[in-house]
C-alpha cells in the first residue's frame, strides 16, 4: 500500500481522464460506459480516496480552512452582538418583520436536499453513478442543516428561551401552537437532521474501518477504530449493513419531499398574496433540489481537481448532475409561470397586484436576478458542451445559488413590504449585521466542510467498488484484483446473484 | 453474459394469428359504437342531448385521456433517462400513447356540449359576473378551441414521432434511432408538462370558473402516471396469460412497475393533500368553495379519495411479494385504475350534481364508448407490431434485468 502510487497517473489512465467528452459519455447506446475512468482496481479506489485523508496536508487546505475559520469568527461576533442587543440590529421593519433570517434558513435547508436526493432517492432508483458523489453530498446536507438551524435559533431574540419551541411539559402548562407551521418546521428539520446524520454515518462505517486498518499512527487507529464500531467486513456485517442502508433510504425518501414542503407551509398557509398558493410545496421541493445540486457542483468542481478525484468523479457525473439541475430549474420556472398565470387567471386584484409588483415594483431588481439565475441560466445545460465544461459548470452552479437565495428574498420581502394596508408599506434594507450573519454562515459551512475533507473519506469507497465492472461476480471469471484488498473492500453484494445463477 | 437471458423467438413477441387480442380493434370499435350510441340514445331528450351526457362523457374522456397521456409520459421519460429495465414493457405504453390523436376526434362532443359544461361560455352569464369578465381574456370560446387545437397537434406530433420511430426500429435495429429519441425526449417533457397543465385547466378546472389552484396541473399529472403504470402492469399480465411474452416480462419488471405505482400513489396523495391542506388552512372563501361543493352528500366520496386512492393502495403495494406476484399485482393495478375513475368523477361531477353523487347508466355507457376507441387504437398497435421493441439496443439489458 504505497501511498505514492496514485499521485502520478500512468499514461493510459491520464489519457482516459483527459479523453474528450465524446469518448467519456458517448456510449453508443448499445453498452454502458464504465462509471470510473481508467479501469481502476479495488485498491486504486482505496488509494485515491484515502490519499487526502492520509497525505501531508497541503498549504491550500490551510488557507481555505483559515478563511473559513475567519468567516466563522464573523458569525460568532455578529451573533454575540445580536444576543447582546436584540434583533433590532437587523434591518427588520414593521411590515417586513421576517427578514434575512428566514431567507437564510430556507436557503440553507434547501441546499441540503440534493444530498438526500442523491443518497436516498437515487439509491432507490438504482442510479449507480450516485456512489461517487453521495458521501460528499450527504456531508453537505448535514452542514447545510446546521447552518439552517442556526437562523431560527438566533432570530427568536431571547435565545435563552429557545426551548419553548419544543413541546416540553412544564408547570405553566404552556405549549407551542401545534397548528403553527413554525412548530412543524421544528419537527421536520430536526427529524431531517437526525436521519441525515444516521444515514451518513451508517454509510461511513465500512470506510472508517478501511481507514482504521490503514492507520499508521496510534491516535488514528483508536479514533477510526472507535467510530468503525468493530466492523470486520464479514458477510453477516454486510448483510445487516445493506438491509439497514436500504431501509434508511426508504425512510429518507419522504423526507426529501416533506421537509421543504413543511418549510413552504410557513408561507403558504398564510393569506398573503404571493405566499398563499397551492403549488408551493412541490415548487419548494424542486427549488431545494435545484439549489442543492448547484452547491454540489460548485464544491465538486474544486474538490475533484484539488484531491485528484478525476477517475472517480467523471464527466458522466457532471453531465448527470447538470441534467438534474436543468430539470429542477425548469420545474421552478414552471412554478413561477403557474403563479403568474393563476394570478392573472384568478381575476383577483390582490394576486395580480402582488405579481406585477414583484416584476416591476421596488424589488424588481431582485425578481429579475431570480428569474435570470433560476430559469434562464440553467437552460444552457441543454447543451452537452456546457454540462461537461468545468468553467461553465462552476459559474452556473454559483448563479443557481445566487438565484435561489434571491427567490426566497423576493417571496419574503416583496409580499410583506406591500401588504393589504398601503399606509404601512415600507422597504426592507439589510444592515451590516444581516450581511455578517449570512456571510458568517458560509464560514460555518466551509469550516465544517474543510474538516470533513481532511478527516473523512469524501467518496464512499465501499459503494464505489460495488459499481466497478470487477464487482460483478460474473465479470471475466478472474479474481486477481482481490490481492491486496483491505477489510472494507469485501464485496458480498453479488451473493444473492450467485445463488440465482443457473450456470 | 451474466444472467444468460433467454433467446427470444418470434412466438414470444408476436400475437398468434388466432389470438383474441387480434380482434381487440374490432371489439373496441364495437364497444365504441355501442357505448356512444347507447349514451346518445339514452340522453336524447327533447331534440337535444341531456347535460348529463356531456358531464358523463367528460369524466370518461378525462379518464381515458389520462392513460394516453400517461403512455406518452412513460415513453419520453424512458428515453430521457436512457432507461434499460423498461424496454420490454415500453411497447404497451407506446400503443397507449398512440390513442392521443383519437382524442382529437373524441373531443367533438365536448366542443358541442360547451354550453352545457362550461358556465363561462354563456355571454349573458359573463355579462352579470365581474369576475368572469376579468377572466374573459382567457376563458372564451375562441381561446378554448384554439388551445385545444394546439394541444392535439402537439400531442399528435409527439405520439406519432415516438411511435413511428420505435416501431420502425423493430426491423431496422438502428441504435441511431434510440439516440435520436433520447435527444427529442428532453424538449418533449417541456411540451408535455405545459400542454397537460393547460388542458387540465381548460377542461376540468374551468368547470368551476371562479376557482383556481396553481397545483391543478400536477394533480391531473399524478393521476395519469398512476393510470399508466397500472395499465402497463395489467396488460403485461394479460398478454402473458395468452401465452406470449413468456420470460420476457419477468417478476423483476413487475416489481419495478409495482414500485412506481406505490411511489406515485404517495405522490398523488402528496399533491392532493397539499392542495386540500393549504386551501383549508387559508380558509379564503373563493378557494374553499370548491371543497364546499365536495362536502355534504359528496363528503363520502371525498373521504374515499383519502382511503381508496391513498391508504389502501399504499398499504397494499408496500409489500414486496405483492408487487412481484402477478395475481396480487393486478389486484393493485385494478384497484388504482378503479379509484382513478372516481377521482375524475369527483373532480368533474360536483359541478353538475351539486347535491351528491348520482350515478346513471350514461356514466357507464360513455365510459365504455370512449374506452372502446382507446382500446381499438391500442389493439391496432398490438396486432400490427411486435409486442416489445425488438430492435432496441437495450433490449438485452432489459431481458437480463434484476432488482438487486
Amino acid at each position: 500500500m504505497a501511498e505514492t502510487t496514485t499521485s502520478a497517473l500512468s499514461p493510459e489512465i491520464q489519457a482516459a481522464v483527459n479523453a474528450d467528452t465524446k469518448t467519456q459519455l458517448d456510449d453508443g447506446v448499445e453498452k454502458r460506459v464504465p462509471l470510473l475512468l481508467g479501469d481502476p482496481s479495488f485498491n486504486d479506489v482505496t488509494e485515491i480516496v484515502c490519499r487526502p485523508v492520509e497525505w501531508t496536508v497541503p498549504r491550500a487546505w490551510y488557507i481555505f480552512f483559515g478563511c473559513a475559520a475567519m468567516l466563522l469568527g464573523v458569525l460568532v461576533l455578529s451573533t454575540a452582538y445580536l444576543f447582546w442587543e436584540g434583533t433590532g440590529i437587523w434591518g427588520l421593519n414593521n411590515p417586513v418583520s421576517w427578514g434575512w433570517a428566514i431567507v437564510n434558513f430556507v436557503f440553507w435547508v434547501g441546499i441540503g436536499h440534493a444530498g438526500t436526493l442523491i443518497s436516498a432517492i437515487l439509491f432507490l432508483l438504482r442510479q449507480k453513478w450516485r456512489t461517487s458523489i453521495n458521501r460528499f453530498a450527504e456531508a453537505m446536507t448535514i452542514f447545510a442543516v446546521m447552518c439552517a438551524l442556526l437562523f431560527p435559533t438566533i432570530h427568536v431574540g431571547r435565545v435563552w428561551l429557545l426551548y419553548y419551541v419544543f413541546p416540553l411539559p412544564n408547570q405553566m402548562a404552556m405549549w407551542p401552537n401545534f397548528r403553527s407551521p413554525l412548530l412543524w418546521d421544528v419537527f421536520a428539520v430536526t427529524i431531517y437532521g437526525t436521519v441525515s446524520i444516521v444515514f451518513w454515518y451508517t454509510g461511513l462505517i465500512p470506510d472508517l474501518a478501511t481507514l482504521r486498518d490503514r492507520a499508521k499512527t496510534r491516535v488514528r487507529r483508536i479514533v477510526y477504530g472507535i467510530f468503525s464500531l468493530g466492523w470486520r467486513g464479514s458477510a453477516r456485517h454486510w448483510q445487516h449493513y445493506e438491509k439497514a442502508y436500504g431501509m434508511l433510504a426508504g425512510l429518507a425518501t419522504p423526507l426529501v419531499l416533506s421537509v421543504h414542503s413543511v418549510v413552504s407551509f410557513d408561507f403558504a398557509v398564510a393569506q398573503l398574496p404571493g405566499w398563499h398558493t397551492t403549488i408551493f410545496p412541490p415548487y419548494f421541493v424542486a427549488g431545494a433540489i435545484y439549489s442543492g445540486f448547484g452547491m454540489v457542483i460548485t464544491l465538486m468542481v474544486i474538490a475533484r481537481k484539488l484531491f485528484g478525484l478525476e477517475r472517480i468523479v467523471t464527466l458522466r457525473h457532471f453531465d448527470n448532475m447538470a441534467k438534474i439541475t436543468l430539470l429542477t430549474g425548469s420545474i421552478v420556472g414552471y412554478a413561477y409561470s403557474m403563479e403568474f398565470f393563476i394570478a392573472w387567471y384568478s381575476g383577483n386584484p390582490y394576486e395580480t397586484f402582488t405579481f406585477i409588483n414583484r416584476a416591476f415594483g421596488p424589488y424588481a431588481w431582485a425578481y429579475w436576478i431570480m428569474v435570470t439565475c433560476n430559469v434562464i441560466v440553467p437552460q444552457i445545460f441543454w447543451f452537452k458542451k456546457a454540462r461537461t465544461h468545468m468553467g461553465v459548470l462552476f459559474v452556473v452552479s454559483i448563479l443557481v445559488n445566487v438565484g435561489m437565495w434571491f427567490e426566497r428574498f423576493v417571496i419574503v420581502a416583496s409580499s410583506l413590504s406591500r401588504d393589504f394596508l398601503p399606509s404601512s408599506w415600507d422597504y426592507f434594507s439589510p444592515t451590516i449585521w444581516d450581511i455578517a450573519a449570512f456571510v458568517g454562515s458560509f464560514g460555518l459551512f466551509f469550516f465544517m466542510f474543510s474538516l470533513f475533507v481532511r478527516f473523512l473519506p469524501m467518496v464512499s469507497m465501499a459503494e464505489v467498488k460495488t459499481v466497478l465492472p470487477k464487482a460483478d461476480p460474473h465479470h471475466g471469471h478472474h479474481d486477481d484484483d482481490h490481492g491486496d484488498d483491505h477489510h472494507g473492500d469485501d464485496h458480498d453484494h453479488g451473493d444473492d446473484d450467485a445463488k440465482e445463477e443457473e450456470e | 453474459m451474466s444472467h444468460s437471458p433467454k433467446k427470444i423467438t418470434a412466438q414470444d413477441i408476436e400475437l398468434p394469428q388466432n389470438s383474441l387480442w387480434r380482434k381487440l380493434p374490432l371489439i373496441g370499435v364495437a364497444l365504441a359504437v355501442i357505448g356512444l350510441g347507447a349514451s346518445a340514445g339514452i340522453a336524447w331528450k327533447g331534440g337535444k342531448l341531456h347535460p348529463q351526457f356531456y358531464f358523463s362523457y367528460l369524466v370518461a374522456y378525462a379518464y381515458w385521456l389520462s392513460l394516453a397521456l400517461g403512455g406518452l409520459f412513460f415513453v419520453i421519460v424512458q428515453f430521457a433517462a436512457r432507461a434499460g429495465w423498461s424496454v420490454v414493457v415500453r411497447r404497451i405504453a407506446e400503443h397507449a400513447m398512440l390513442a392521443l390523436p383519437a382524442f382529437a376526434v373524441l373531443f367533438i362532443p365536448i366542443a358541442l356540449g360547451l354550453h352545457d359544461l362550461y358556465h363561462w361560455s354563456h355571454a349573458e352569464a359573463v355579462a352579470k359576473d365581474l369576475v368572469l369578465q376579468d377572466k374573459a381574456a382567457y376563458l372564451n370560446t375562441t381561446g378554448f378551441y384554439t388551445r385545444a387545437g394546439a394541444y392535439f397537434i402537439l400531442w399528435f406530433v409527439l405520439a406519432w414521432y415516438f411511435w413511428k420511430k420505435s416501431t420502425a426500429q423493430d426491423e431496422s435495429k438502428e441504435a441511431a434511432a434510440t439516440k435520436r429519441m433520447q435527444i427529442v425526449a428532453g424538449p418533449s417533457i417541456v411540451i408535455f408538462a405545459l400542454t397537460l397543465t393547460f388542458a387540465a385547466f381548460d377542461w376540468i378546472m374551468s368547470l368551476d370558473p371562479h376557482w383556481y389552484s396553481t397545483i391543478f396541473g400536477p394533480y391531473y399529472f399524478a393521476g395519469t402516471t398512476l393510470a399508466i403504470f397500472s395499465f402497463i402492469s395489467l396488460m403485461g399480465v394479460l398478454l402473458q396469460r395468452s401465452g406470449v411474452l413468456k420470460d420476457v416480462i419477468t417478476s423483476e419488471h413487475y416489481h419495478d412497475l409495482g414500485k412506481l405505482i406505490f411511489a406515485f400513489t404517495v405522490f398523488w396523495a402528496y399533491i392532493a393533500f397539499s392542495q386540500y391542506m393549504l386551501i383549508w388552512y387559508g380558509n379564503i372563501p373563493e378557494e374553499t368553495v370548491w371543497f364546499k361543493h365536495r362536502g355534504g352528500a359528496w363528503l363520502g366520496m371525498s373521504i374515499f379519495q383519502g382511503v381508496g386512492h391513498f391508504a389502501v393502495p399504499f398499504f397494499f403495494m408496500i409489500n414486496r411479494t405483492i408487487k412481484r406476484f402477478k395475481p396480487t399485482l393486478i389486484i393493485g393495478a385494478l384497484m388504482v385504475l378503479t379509484v382513478h375513475y372516481f377521482d375524475m368523477y369527483w373532480l368533474i361531477m360536483p359541478t353538475y350534481h351539486h347535491h351528491g353523487p348520482h350515478f346513471t347508466i350514461v356514466d357507464l355507457t360513455t365510459f365504455v364508448g370512449v374506452g372502446g376507441v382507446f382500446l381499438a387504437v391500442f389493439g391496432y398497435g398490438l396486432a400490427r407490431h411486435k409486442l416489445i421493441p425488438a430492435g432496441d439496443p437495450r433490449l438485452k439489458e432489459s431481458l437480463a434485468f434484476k432488482n438487486i
